[in-house]
């Protein structure tokens, strides 16, 4: 009890000015930076009342007067909604009124096609209640579904059928049924049937699709298999891990052994550093034409993209972080008799390697973020080339997963090589002083599955 | 104080002192300085740091330098160590002249300016494998260093693991590691606190006595450049020109309780007037314009 009590005291308060939060607050703040953005995402989605400024349709219909043609799953501004109904039912009521003169307009056999259309338009709300899959919609199947529905023997669960086009559908069949009980072509009426008045529900724009949406969609495009020219999301992505990994590592391999070289020599810092200062600020996309004209095709002139955005504040990131090395450390070592090249070599290089991974670790997130451009130029590919279709259609329910994806790859990296840095680096002071987090207790027990039975946690 | 007691004058010294002193002056000499000079060249124009400074340095012996600070003391040593070009004048090691730094002059610095890489004998071993060697006889002779200042229990821990005065410790191993002829002390316990320094000031004293080195010893802090050396430099500011070189009168071997000895007292007084002459105290007043800001009624004094 006594020892609760104390532990309870000891936890910080959650405002207080420059001082830090214990663990366990800072986990829960952690989880809260990324629930709340959700949450509001889910709530923009699934408060009706928040915003919504679309009308999503799950019934449409064909206007005689007017060529456009919506389908259902399009979206209308809610201004323009209430006239493409009215405009419909005015249509029904004209055909009502004909029909009660006994007047017929055109041939019968351009009326029964009217009719066949009408009778096909409700193939969504079919499909979405599940009444029949989209292979077995056919105009037999239908035509069953029209005669189910009027006899009220289908149970409406996702998409309800209003009360004025279950009258409009009751109707219809009394004429439907009159000429045959199964469909067949010749047999349909000769009448005019009434259309079925557009239905939906409010909605967001297609650009901020609902959370449930993107998770559906995104599984579906990422377990789809490839198909001839079309390569799979994995593959995708894995197309265009190599691009940001490949012109990373490039980067370094020239960036990091300038940078060092320029950080401990003025001589080569004063003759590389003003021009790479002078040609980071020209944007590499800027080089995106010039790059496929001397690299040709393929993935060459993308990797020498992420290259170029990274290459040249890699080199400077490098020369700095090598200039912080505290120089009484070589004084140090000069005193115990080391030259110019231990110097280096066993001095300057062990020396900055802490903050030198921390640079690589930053800057591979730099080249993460010119991917899409990388992807962009010459022949589009990878991932970007996938957004890109799926954005022009605006499927932007494909695209989000995709743009996750990515965030997801860049921050765990991150986060994997920033737990690795005390355990490559025991000797700075995090390392001792900090307590091992989540991946850092993972490795260990990959290492060595017994390290968490012990009563020490690992400590002998 | 001073007036109340009569002390002797610093310049008094027992037979055993002055027959010490003379044996010094007949080893050979370690380090010769002559008319060494220091002019630092900046973009606000160039500063005569240090002018003509001339001594000697005998062998094993034990010189601190004391100044008032900004005087170029850390300037001094450092280019004895080779860490500093000469502006003029040039010095000797066992008479032949040397430049650059090299591991005959090792170097303690009041920032440990240990490698936070290497374990505490690693430390230790890099200046042997440096000067090309390697092998178990490395490991094992820094293991007898790290014994010597007592840390042979931290062999395997980072310099992060170890305190103050360890790293110190560990400084010390690791110039004496190479076994240089002079080792130069740069203010090496001014970031203890008192206790960790008197402490370490007696296992310098401890060291020294077991190890074949001549020791220069920058210092501002009297007490200790009197409890620990032969003779004192002592450095004036602007330019920084050498003031006197005192013979310290208090006998060998020394202990904690010399402090309050009337040797130790005589020369601590010449030193304070050395450096904090009472002609320059004013320009500064002692006492405070103080208003009182309080409405205490109580008197704390
Ligand atoms: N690299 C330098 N460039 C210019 N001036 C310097 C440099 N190093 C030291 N000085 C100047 O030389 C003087 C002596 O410095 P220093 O030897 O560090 O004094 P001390 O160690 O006695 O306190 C100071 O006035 C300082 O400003
Ligand atoms: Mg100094």
């Amino acid at each position: 009890m006594k020892s609760e009590e104390i532990a309870a005291k000891t936890s910080s308060p959650w405002f207080a000015i420059r001082k830090d939060l214990d663990s366990k607050q800072r986990l829960i703040l952690s989880c809260f930076s990324f629930l709340l953005p959700i949450l509001i995402w889910v709530i923009v989605s699934y408060t009706p009342f928040i915003w919504h400024p679309d009308v999503k349709l799950q019934l449409s219909a064909d206007r005689t007067d007017v060529t456009t043609i919506y389908s259902a799953g399009d979206r209308l501004s809610k201004e323009f909604y209430p006239s493409f109904v009215e405009a419909i039912q005015s249509d029904n009521a004209e055909i009502l009124a004909a029909r009660e003169q006994g007047e017929v307009d055109g041939s019968a056999s351009r009326i029964r096609r009217a009719n066949l259309k009408v009778m096909r338009h409700i193939t969504p709300v079919v499909t979405a209640n599940g009444w029949l899959t989209r292979d077995e919609v056919k105009d037999e199947s239908l035509y069953g579904v029209w005669q189910k529905l009027a006899e009220g023997s289908l149970e409406q669960k996702r998409v309800q059928l209003s009360a004025e086009n279950m009258e409009i559908i009751k109707r219809n069949w009394a004429l439907m049924s009159e000429r045959s009980e199964v469909f067949d072509s010749k047999l349909l009426p000769e009448t005019p049937l009434e259309k079925l008045v557009p239905q939906g529900k409010p909605s967001n724009p297609s650009y901020l699709p609902s959370p449930h949406e993107v998770v559906v969609k995104g599984i579906q495009d990422f377990t789809a298999e490839a198909d001839g020219n079309n390569p799979s999301l994995f593959q995708r992505y894995r197309h265009s891990l190599r691009i940001v990994f490949l012109g990373f590592l490039f980067a370094a391999l020239v960036g990091v052994p300038l940078g060092v070289i320029c950080g401990t020599f003025d001589f080569f810092s004063k003759l590389f550093e003003p021009f790479i200062d002078f040609f980071r600020y020209m944007p590499a996309p800027a080089f995106s034409t010039l790059l496929v004209a001397v690299f040709l095709a393929n993935d060459a002139p993308k990797i020498a993209l992420v290259f170029v955005g990274t290459f040249f504040q890699l080199v400077l990131v490098v020369a700095n972080t090598t200039r912080q090395l505290d120089a009484s450390l070589l004084e140090a070592a000069q005193t115990l008799g080391a030259n110019k090249s231990t110097q280096i070599r066993r001095v300057i290089l062990p020396g900055i390697l802490p903050d030198l991974f921390n640079d690589l670790r930053i800057l591979l997130g730099w080249a993460w973020t010119w991917l899409v451009i990388a992807e962009l130029i010459g022949v589009k590919s990878g991932l970007t080339e996938f957004m890109d279709t799926q954005g022009r259609f605006r499927n932007f329910d494909s695209v989000f997963p995709v743009i996750i994806l990515i965030g997801v790859s860049g921050f765990v990296t991150d986060q994997i090589l920033s737990s690795l840095r005390k355990y490559l680096f025991p000797w700075t002071p995090e390392s001792s002083s900090k307590k091992h987090g989540f991946i850092g207790r993972f490795i260990y027990w990959l290492l060595d599955r017994k390290v968490y039975d012990s009563p020490l946690n690992g400590k002998v | 104080m001073s007036e109340l007691i009569q002390l002797p004058s610093y310049k008094e010294q027992s037979p055993e002192v002055s027959a010490r002193f003379e044996a010094l002056h007949k080893r050979p000499v370690k380090l010769k300085v002559e008319g060494l000079s220091k002019t630092f060249h900046t973009s606000k124009g160039s500063v005569n740091v240090l002018k003509s400074i001339d001594l000697n340095v005998y062998r094993r012996e034990f010189v601190s330098v004391i100044g008032p600070s900004g005087c170029g003391k850390s300037t001094l040593i450092r280019m004895l160590a080779g860490l500093e070009t000469l502006s003029g004048g040039r010095f000797l090691l066992n008479d032949k002249e040397v430049s650059g730094p090299s591991a005959d002059r090792g170097m303690v610095f009041q920032g440990y300016t240990l490698f936070p890489w290497l374990s505490v004998k690693k430390n230790v071993m890099f200046g042997l494998e440096v000067n090309g060697r390697s092998g178990t006889a490395v490991e094992q002779e820094a293991l007898q260093w790290i014994e010597l200042v007592g840390l042979a229990r931290f062999a395997d821990a980072y310099p992060s693991q170890l305190s103050g005065g360890m790293k110190q410790r560990v400084a010390i191993a690791r110039a004496l590691a190479t076994q240089p002829e002079v080792l130069f002390m740069d203010e090496p316990f001014g970031a203890l606190d008192p206790h960790t320094r008197s402490q370490m000031q007696a296992y310098l004293l401890q060291i020294w006595k077991n190890v074949d080195v001549t020791i220069m010893f920058v210092t501002h802090d009297l007490d200790e450049a009197i409890y620990l050396s032969d003779r004192i430099l002592v450095l004036k500011a602007n330019p920084g020109e050498i003031h006197e070189f005192i013979e310290v009168p208090v006998p060998r071997p020394r202990t904690p309780e010399q402090f309050l000895s009337p040797e130790f007292l005589s020369v601590k007084q010449h030193l304070e007037e050395l450096i904090h002459p009472v002609s320059s105290n004013d320009d500064e007043p002692t006492d405070l314009p103080i208003v009182r800001m309080t409405s205490a009624s109580d008197n704390v004094e």
